[in-house]
């Protein structure tokens, strides 16, 4: 009988997996060797010539050009100030939502609200709220009497970036707070207990109970938005960049994927664009990496 | 004295607390919804703003979909057939996708789960590795072998594209879910000679059906909220989901904010009803298994 179920599943894993990783090989790998070629031709879909092998030379010319090193810092400062700003708000509201109190279900609900929000409405709702001359900031602020008049948010290049970092986060935090809220769950009360007899103030709970051992949690949700933050796109477009499609791109907020977008599908320069891929790729290995082995380890390995 | 004792000082701290929490994540979509339905006047009022309009309107929905949105100094973008169209585009693009997608999830995270064969840990890898990856290294490519395929500007390229790109995550999810499953009843199945097909079909498909369902909406929200793939595969307005057709009421002159806003409620609209809904399945897919 073992027999018989063992070639019977055979065929069954053959039967569900095969077309299934056929087809992720034939429209994710197959095309990403194929981009890894491109990006050693000087491909350009502008000029009207085959393009001719270079080697690596696509890589160091963006290597050695100050434009890629400028657009790299400017992802990594949105990282830089995403992170922790979206981290200090998850952790506020996870630590508030896991209090027990009426109403806790729906602050909870209405919270991952902004979460739902498409990113290109998000960029275009963040856009009329910081509209310099109706925008509801202003009056909001004005009202309150924090400003004297309504100024435009967007409109200072250095402050562009501190708005989509803000927007991102504020689209982005119910992830970590929800990964930080079921950290919270799984430290057992016992722990506070005893320190509440040894009469621990709430302030080393906090810091010697809570902090430590979430540190799990931080991490797995710092690893999720690295990435996502690393490789925004959609907000940046709707927000601060300042076209439809074929249009300039502001060069003040132009992040990796939009100066990607940028070179391959505006200028048609495919070959440097591949290779840019390549080289965000590289970026993100190594953060990668972590991530799936941390998937194959919770989900499949028993 | 009894008002402000202990517990209830910590219950309104609370309450502050969810206030400001509340604030900072929903105000932004009230405003949005609140443009919405104002009248022009009072939405420009400055530079005290009119926080809920005296006189509450749909005309701006209706504009949308008669004349299309307007731009500030009068005139009018293309539009009036083009929501109709976004919507549509939209709505097949993400059920079709979403629907493929959970089927291949089932059976793929099936195998993942309870299976062993020789392969399983390179054949996992080889399906998870492109989820964190930027998708650029691949779309350069896909481009092209879209274009050859004629599968550029068709629902079916769109539909082909959501469900490679989901599926990493979701036969991850299907096949947490399935581990969690107490397998007596299949091996019970199986002494009474139920073949694999009858086991998925008749026992794996009914109990796995909260993680089903929750595979379903995470892929829906996903197409449904995608922007990146239609802005490069698709190029005619009726086949251009909801997404990118916000995009094309922003030109060169300064959009009909009403209007815009308008569209944008209608585009956030059916992930609120899912998160208001099945919140309990969205959470958990969205979540990726951190929470249980």
């Amino acid at each position: 009988m073992r027999q018989r179920f063992f070639t019977q599943d055979r065929l069954f894993i053959a039967v569900i997996l095969i077309p299934l990783l056929l087809f992720i090989a034939l429209l994710i790998y197959v095309p990403a060797v194929d981009t890894f070629n491109t990006s050693l031709t000087n491909r350009n879909l502008r000029i009207n010539r085959p393009p001719e092998f270079l080697a690596f030379e696509n890589y160091a010319r963006l290597l050695q050009d100050d434009e890629f090193w400028e657009v790299t810092g400017r992802s990594l400062v949105v990282v830089a100030l995403v992170l922790p700003i979206e981290m200090t708000i998850a952790f506020a509201a996870a630590l508030l939502l896991n209090e027990r109190f009426p109403g806790r279900a729906v602050v909870r609900t209405l919270a991952i609200l902004p979460w739902m929000v498409p990113p290109v409405v998000n960029g275009f709702l963040w856009g009329w709220l910081l509209n310099g001359e109706y925008g509801a900031l202003n009056g909001l602020l004005y009202q309150f009497g924090l400003i004297g008049e309504y100024r435009s948010w967007l409109r200072d290049p250095n402050e562009q970036l501190l708005w989509v970092a803000v927007v991102q986060a504020w689209t982005r935090f119910s992830f970590p707070t929800i990964v930080l809220l079921a950290g919270l769950q799984g430290i057992p009360d016992e722990l506070y207990d005893a320190a509440r007899v040894d009469g621990a103030s709430v302030w080393s709970q906090l810091t010697r109970i809570t902090f430590p051992l979430l540190l799990p949690s931080f991490a797995i949700a710092l690893v999720v938005e690295f990435i996502a933050a690393f490789q925004i796109f959609d907000v940046v477009w709707t927000l601060t960049a300042g076209g439809s499609a074929g249009g300039q791109i502001n060069p003040f907020t132009r992040t990796l994927m939009l100066y990607n977008y940028e070179l391959v599908f505006r200028d048609l320069r495919v070959g440097l664009g591949a290779a840019l891929s390549y080289l965000i790729l590289l970026m993100s290995l190594g953060v990668g990496f972590i991530f799936v082995r941390r998937l194959y380890n919770q989900g499949i390995k028993e | 004295m009894t008002w402000f004792n202990a517990k209830r000082r910590r219950l309104l701290l609370l309450y502050l607390a969810s206030f400001i929490l509340l604030f900072w994540a929903l105000a932004p979509i009230y405003w949005v919804f609140v443009s919405s339905i104002s009248n022009r006047i009072e939405l420009y009022a400055r530079p005290y703003k009119v926080w809920f309009p005296s006189e509450p309107t749909l005309d701006h929905y209706i504009t949308l979909f008669t004349t299309g949105a307007g731009y500030r100094d009068g005139g009018f973008s293309p539009t009036a057939g083009l929501m109709a169209s976004g919507m549509r585009s939209s709505l097949i693009t993400s059920v079709v996708s979403s629907a493929i997608i959970t089927v291949i999830a089932t059976g793929a995270g099936y195998v993942f789960a309870r299976m062993k064969f020789r392969g399983k840990q390179v054949s996992f890898y080889f399906l998870m590795f492109m989820m964190p990856l930027p998708i650029w290294a691949a779309l350069i490519s896909l481009f092209f072998l879209m274009t050859r395929l004629n599968l550029i500007d068709t629902h079916l390229g769109l539909i082909l594209l959501y469900v490679v790109f989901s599926t990493p995550l979701s036969v991850w999810l299907m096949s947490t879910f399935i581990r969690d499953i107490p397998s007596e009843i299949e091996d019970a199945a199986f002494v009474d000679g139920a073949n694999r097909w009858q086991l998925l079909w008749s026992i794996v498909f009914p109990l796995a059906r909260p993680g089903m369902i929750a595979v379903f909406l995470v892929a829906l929200l996903t197409a449904w909220n995608n922007f990146l793939l239609p802005l490069i595969f698709t190029r005619s307005a009726d086949v251009q989901p909801l997404t990118v057709v916000l995009t094309l009421f922003i030109g060169q002159y300064e959009v009909a904010w009403e209007d815009m806003s308008a569209a944008a409620v209608l585009t956030m609209l059916p992930p609120f009803l899912m998160a208001l809904f099945f919140q309990r399945y969205l959470v958990r897919g969205l979540s990726m298994g951190a929470v249980k």
